[in-house]
């Protein structure tokens, strides 16, 4: 059995069964000859036509895959076409041909396995991986000076096949035809390489580093390749054949269900409504978020506004983005959460002297308030974006009470200041808590009364809580929202929002996970703010539950003496209600970045 | 002719890798100016994608640049323009990275 499976990195979803095809992608046999004197410069002219053939050839590949991949994915092809820009490259090869009386193929492979050289040298495994991008326009350039063609490597495949090879470069990764190649199995790279990057855009199922591929897998042999689980197997049996296509059928079919629940309205089975906003973390997650569905963005992060910048963002550059926000979502609420400020997240203006322990700290509201300046012009802009959109303000790391009431008196005076000077904002502006200590969580009852809504940031809330530092590994299963713990703080908000008749949300990465989103609507919470790829799924799973079947689990979660048991209990009361087969178990986001290119 | 030299901070989270070096050899070869690139006790040419590939810098590193020629200064202020506003690639993240 174990011979007849093989284990690489998966770095591109889905199953595909089929007859294996090796690919040899690799440098010509190049023959050594030299060219008489009064040719050299002939070679030399030889081989810039060849270059800026390949550069045309590589640009059009470039546009085929914005096309198919990517605007961010095609610039992958930037780095092989200014290779063949690259004066000390091509000079290096030019030079070669002018001293050594080389032919052009000749210098441009002696040139090649000089960088391969040097870079395998290096020893740095980055480099290594990188070489496949060397590698990938050398072929190209040496095919086209000894008259061969590269496309037709994809032609001698008549079947659906999985194409086994050593190295893949990006440039063959975009030429391939779905309806022939489908599943990528390399010896080299790794999730990053550029191959892997753009196949998973492409959408087709990848495994790479498997080592000792090309020999291991005899051509024709039949594979099913697991893209999910990194694993290939040789000859499989009928039955194991049967077992890959239902999953790969329970894939296709959990994907399909995910975008009809785009469409569809947020009410649960018994016709409770529920809301679920999109957290918006950088300008671009505006597309996904609106995509998905988003009704509304429910945590507007404002720190890219700084990091990076050597200069403070005006009052006007910030109104534009909240405007851009709030435009993007006409109806819905955007919640802009203040400069989160502190730690390595200082912007290039600041020079804060390290601390000891940056958690605990300066930041977030606390740097806000000892910076008022920073503060105000933030608030400012918020008020201005407020005058023809539902925008709120969302105070972080709270922990005392005066520092909302000290938020909110600069909100007043600003709004009061704005007023006076005839510009065009909000008179007044809901602002929130967002509740990430155990301090603000115990002081929720008071902090709802001094606000206009809450917001649970739960990652924050556990570390805070179980002193878990989420970055270390050491620690990793200890880091878990699900303690009984942190439900009680969760608990706590909820009831005291309820009570106060204030609404309370979760923002946190929490909500993006199902069973997880099925214990918050138990709660009491029925907006929940995800990451925009996750916004289809939460939708699918809650509107297959009750609030009954919600609060059950949520009680029983409650009364459990640790995180694994609250999770044991609420995966068993979710399965009475959803298929939970059709979950990858394997991953916390079933659908993962899938999910993020529902559009294709 | 102008030499100037500053440090530059990494801030994408992504570092510096094959792309952002693209955008930088990118930059770099609009000016006459010679730019040269050092990250620890490795230097390369700026304006080579070949050179700049070998440098890897991660988020939060800094790189030396130098620029040499009549434009040094324009040069150099579009580079670190560059590298301030993370090669144009402050969206892209770890997969895990995750939010709040």
């Amino acid at each position: 059995m174990s011979e007849r499976q093989l284990r690489g990195i998966g770095v591109s979803p889905g199953i595909a069964v089929g007859p294996a095809v090796v690919v040899r992608w690799a440098l010509p046999e190049v023959p050594h000859r030299v060219v008489p004197r009064s040719h050299v410069e002939k070679e030399v002219r030889r081989l810039r036509a060849a270059v800026k053939d390949v550069r045309r050839h590589l640009t059009e590949l470039r546009e085929q895959a914005v096309d198919r991949a990517g605007v961010d994915e095609a610039r992958i092809f930037d780095a092989q076409i200014l290779m063949l820009e690259d004066r000390e490259f091509i000079g290096g090869v030019a030079g070669l041909i002018r001293k050594n009386h080389f032919t052009a193929e000749k210098a441009f492979e002696f040139k090649t396995l000089e960088v391969r050289d040097l870079w395998t040298d290096a020893g740095s495994p980055l480099l290594k991986e990188r070489l496949a991008d060397v590698t990938g326009v050398a072929i190209r350039v040496i095919q086209h000076l000894m008259h061969r063609g590269a496309q037709d490597l994809w032609e001698g495949i008549s079947q659906p096949s999985i194409v086994v090879a050593r190295e893949l470069s990006p440039g063959l990764t975009v030429q391939l035809d779905p309806a022939h190649v489908i599943g990528l199995i390399s010896e080299e790279g790794t999730r990053t390489s550029h191959a892997a990057i753009l196949a998973h855009s492409i959408g087709i199922p990848a495994i790479f580093g498997l080592r000792g591929a090309v020999e291991r897998i005899r051509p024709g042999t039949m594979v099913i390749l697991d893209g999910n689980r990194g694993t290939v197997l040789l000859d499989p049996t009928p039955d194991e054949v049967a077992e890959a296509e239902r999953s790969e059928t329970r894939r296709s079919e959990l994907s399909a269900r995910l975008e009809e629940a785009v469409a569809q309205p947020s009410v649960t089975l018994d016709g409770a409504r529920f809301t679920l906003r999109g957290n918006v973390d950088l300008p671009d997650e505006i597309a996904a978020a609106q995509l998905h569905g988003a009704e509304g963005v429910g945590l507007l992060r404002t720190e890219f506004l700084l990091t990076g910048h050597s200069t403070l963002p005006t009052e006007n550059e910030q109104t534009a983005y909240f405007r851009r926000v709030a435009d993007a979502f006409p109806g819905h609420p955007v919640v802009v959460r203040s400069y989160d400020l502190g730690g390595d997240k200082f912007p290039a203006p600041f020079r804060v002297p390290a601390e000891a322990n940056p958690a605990l700290g300066w930041r977030a509201i606390r740097v806000c308030l000892d910076e008022p300046e920073i503060f105000r012009t933030q608030i400012r802009a918020v008020l201005r974006a407020a005058a023809r959109a539902p925008i709120q303000l969302m105070i972080p790391l709270v922990t005392r009470l005066d520092e909302v009431e000290r938020a909110r008196a600069l909100v007043a005076e600003e709004a009061a200041g704005l007023q006076r000077a005839g510009i065009e904002a909000a008179t007044s502006l809901p602002v929130g808590v967002m509740v990430e200590t155990p301090a603000a969580a115990v002081m929720a009852d008071r902090l709802a009364e001094i606000s206009d809504f809450m917001s649970v940031g739960t990652n924050d809330l556990t570390q805070y809580t179980l002193v878990v530092d989420r970055g270390n590994a050491r620690l990793a299963d200890r880091f878990t929202p699900h303690d009984p713990s942190v439900l009680r703080l969760l608990k706590l908000v909820a009831e005291a929002a309820r009570a106060a008749g204030k609404p309370a949300s979760v923002c946190g990465e929490m909500a993006s996970e199902p069973l997880s989103a099925f214990l918050l609507l138990g709660l009491g919470y029925e907006t929940l703010s995800v990451a925009p790829p996750a916004l289809p799924l939460i939708k699918w799973l809650l509107r297959q539950v009750t609030t009954a079947q919600a609060r059950a689990a949520a009680d029983a979660a409650l009364a459990a003496r640790s995180a694994a048991l609250a999770l044991d209990i609420l995966r068993f009361a979710l399965a009475e209600a959803v298929d939970l087969t059709l979950l990858d178990p394997d991953a916390r986001l079933p659908a993962g970045r899938r999910s993020g290119s529902l559009k294709a | 002719m102008a030499v100037i030299e500053r440090e530059a901070k990494i801030v994408n989270p992504l570092g510096m890798h094959v792309r952002p070096g693209a955008e930088f050899v990118k930059v770099a070869n609009r000016f006459k100016s010679a730019v040269e690139v050092r990250k620890d006790d490795v230097s390369v040419n700026g304006k080579s994608i070949l050179g700049m590939m070998t440098l890897a810098a991660e988020c939060g590193s800094s790189i030396m640049i130098k620029t040499e020629g009549d434009d040094a200064e324009e040069a150099m202020n579009a580079l670190l323009a560059l590298v301030a506003d993370g090669f144009h690639e402050m969206h892209l993240k770890h997969k895990d990275e995750g939010a709040t």
